[in-house]
């Protein structure tokens, strides 16, 4: 409940006034500070960005400021985001926007060459930041923790691409969404919440605990996640444990190489009551519920309905996820076609 | 110790590990009385409990402990026989089953499987383990014969021909992909299930079973090609021999659990310190103290903490140690 209660004021259906003053925007510079903690400073919005992370990437096309867009990672080329990107811009679908890196390497001859006034990478590839700034070119490191930490990021890409009220609007818009769904669960006593494993694409006993965005979606959707005593971001749990803690409800994040049916007729899986009651779900796709992204919201909506269908009864989750993407990307009729 | 008492230990030693390691696992989940009483039957359990009721403890010892006492033993086994094997073929100490590319082979054959999903990803690693040591035979054969030297070059070629490969899927995959190669190649028993079991057993056994057929001609490769050939044998046949089996017992290890490092160059070497360099008694004494070491570390990595530890870390940790430590205070075991 204390949790709960910390997590409700917290995030309040608006924007907290220490977080806009921190990306405040003086009349003549754009002052933003990165997850290094490093201070950024431009004269006018950024007019040709190379981004390098596709969740930052997604949250510009949220801001409607693609234009300035002139280098994407290569990861964004791949079939199961191309199809989306390819939707809503036509550099994307005729492959003529360049990529010089993908989420790890980066071909720095390359994006020097792209001439950007603004570079946005990973916080942790510091070797990369060194070599661009020192040749002048602003870099905006990344470094996503919490769902708080990507309404910063977007607070501080609106700011860099002259969209700030743009970002503002999205981000109360998010809690605001949230704070409904959280509200129907508020009262629940928590012997009641239902105990939820998340099981990761890169093998079955692959989870999070304590402190990663998953213990957090899992939370905000008024569910407990059965490796929250674990403070792990990743981890590779023991098949016993899980047989232990006997989860209600079993959520998979988007696997092409196996779905819930594998799991439900798993010999070892069989004593969950998850298993037995038949509720193991996967997410839909990597792009419409990114975890690093505003759209985690919908992921959040997922598992709440998952949970508690009862409760939930009313959340339509196609419908919702065609007003969710209205909402954030505007109007993109053939990225709403892609959805369906 | 007298080699006798000490073969006698060795095969007694896998008999108590195996069953004792059905009653490890993390603290919590079921207790050393319901695991007797599972085990024993009715006779022996005095009270019945909600969570022998519940199937939990069926499952977690039929479902979860078994295959996984039983995969680790046997790859812990394939892995020293392999290496004795081997060790005896190629007259050299410093020989494991990786050596001729297996682990290089295996690991790019993995990856390519969890990058592109072309074959199921055992298959994958098993085809491309055997695939690198073939490569590495036939790059060494010249004029029908080969030398021990031009194997192990060809080998070391070969291994670092896959290892570019597997960077090269390393590079152009997504950061969840490179997650699961990595953790792959570090080794693991954690998702041993009576499938793996099953898709792994009938390679690792035939080949084992092979090798303790073939162990008396490893004694007589050990002394040389002339040597063997004075005793009327083909010595490039009787390579093959050894070498096809010392290959598909490791591959098929490999294959379901990754690259653990250590054992087939350890275990051989503290066999012929326990009982001598005779082929003939090593090769099985190996794949039981193989097994047995496995295991060890297994239950071990089991209970060390609330996660799972790639078990590949381990073999090195505690294996690591252990063996300096022999090296040290007795004589190699390598003289005859």
């Amino acid at each position: 409940m204390l949790l709960l209660s910390l997590v409700l004021e917290g995030r309040g259906l608006f924007p907290l006034a220490s977080e806009v003053a921190a990306q405040e925007v003086s009349a003549q510079t754009i002052e933003v500070r990165d997850f290094r903690g490093k201070a950024l400073s431009l004269r006018q919005p950024a007019e040709r960005i190379v981004c390098l992370i596709e969740s930052a990437l997604s949250g510009i096309y949220m801001l409607g400021a693609e234009a300035r867009i002139v280098g994407i990672s290569a990861n964004v080329y791949r079939e199961e985001t191309y199809r989306y990107y390819a939707a809503m811009d036509e550099r994307i679908l005729n492959k003529t926007l360049p990529s010089p890196g993908n989420w790890d390497f980066i071909n720095i001859e390359k994006v020097v060459g792209l001439k950007p006034d603004l570079v946005i990478i990973w916080a942790h590839q510091e070797e990369a930041i060194r070599v661009l700034e020192e040749r002048g070119i602003p870099v905006y490191g990344v470094f996503i923790r919490s769902f708080e930490d990507i309404y910063q990021e977007m607070l501080a890409l609106g700011n860099l691409t002259g969209a700030r009220e743009r970002a503002l609007q999205l981000v109360a818009h998010t809690r605001e969404s949230l704070g409904r769904i959280q509200s129907r669960t508020a009262a629940m006593a928590s012997g009641d919440r239902v105990r939820v494993y998340y099981m990761w694409a890169q093998g079955e006993l692959e989870t999070s605990g304590k402190g990663s965005t998953v213990d957090e979606l899992i939370s905000l959707a008024g569910a407990v996640n059965v490796c929250g005593s674990i403070e792990q971001e990743h981890l590779v749990v023991n098949i016993e444990k899980v047989l232990k803690w006997d989860p209600q409800v079993i959520v998979m994040w988007h696997n092409a190489r196996k779905d819930p049916g594998d799991i439900l007729h798993n010999p070892m899986w069989q004593s969950l009551s998850a298993v037995r009651q038949q509720r193991v779900y996967e997410f839909p796709g990597i792009f419409p519920c990114d975890l690093w992204t505003l759209k985690f919201q919908y992921a959040v909506k997922m598992v709440a309905k998952w949970c508690y269908p009862e409760l939930f009864r009313d959340l339509d989750l196609e419908k919702e996820k065609l007003v969710l993407f209205r909402e954030l990307y505007g109007e993109r009729p053939a990225l709403f076609e892609r959805m369906h | 110790m007298q080699p006798r008492l000490a073969l006698f230990l060795i095969y007694l030693i896998p008999v108590p590990l195996l069953i004792g390691s059905l009653f490890i696992g993390p603290a919590d989940t079921v207790s050393t009385k319901e695991v007797l009483a599972w085990l024993t039957g009715p006779w022996f359990a005095p009270t019945p409990s909600a969570v022998l009721d519940s199937g939990l403890v069926r499952t977690i010892i039929w479902d979860v402990r078994l295959p996984r006492v039983i995969l680790a033993f046997l790859v812990g086994a394939a892995l020293s026989g392999s290496g004795t094997a081997l060790q005896a073929l190629f007259r050299n100490p410093l020989v494991d089953p990786y050596l001729l590319g297996l682990s290089s082979g295996s690991a790019f054959g993995a990856a390519l499987a969890l990058a592109t999903s072309w074959m199921p990803l055992q298959v994958s690693a098993f085809s491309f383990g055997m695939a690198a040591v073939g490569a590495s035979y036939f790059l060494a054969r010249t004029r029908k014969s080969v030398t021990v030297i031009s194997l192990i070059l060809s080998g070391i070629i070969v291994s670092g021909i896959f290892t570019s490969l597997l960077t090269i899927v390393q590079f152009l995959t997504d950061p969840f992909r490179l997650q699961t190669i990595v953790h792959w190649t570090m080794g693991n028993l954690h998702n041993a299930s009576w499938a793996k079991l099953n898709s792994s057993a009938p390679g690792t056994l035939a080949g084992l079973v092979w090798l303790l057929l073939f162990r008396w001609r490893m004694n007589v490769l050990a002394l040389g090609d002339e040597e063997t050939r004075a005793v009327g044998l083909n010595p490039e046949h009787q390579k093959l021999l050894v070498l096809i089996p010392a290959t598909l017992a490791a591959s098929a290890s490999v294959a379901v659990a990754g690259v653990i490092g250590l054992v087939g160059l350890v275990v051989p070497h503290m066999t012929r310190m326990l009982i001598g360099p005779d082929n003939t008694r090593t090769l099985p004494a190996s794949l039981a103290l193989g097994g047995s070491f496995l295991l060890l570390v297994d239950d071990c990595s089991r209970v060390a903490a609330s996660f799972e530890v790639p078990i590949g870390i381990f073999t090195t940790l505690i294996g690591g140690p252990f063996f300096i430590f022999l090296l040290r205070r007795s004589r190699v075991g390598w003289e005859i």
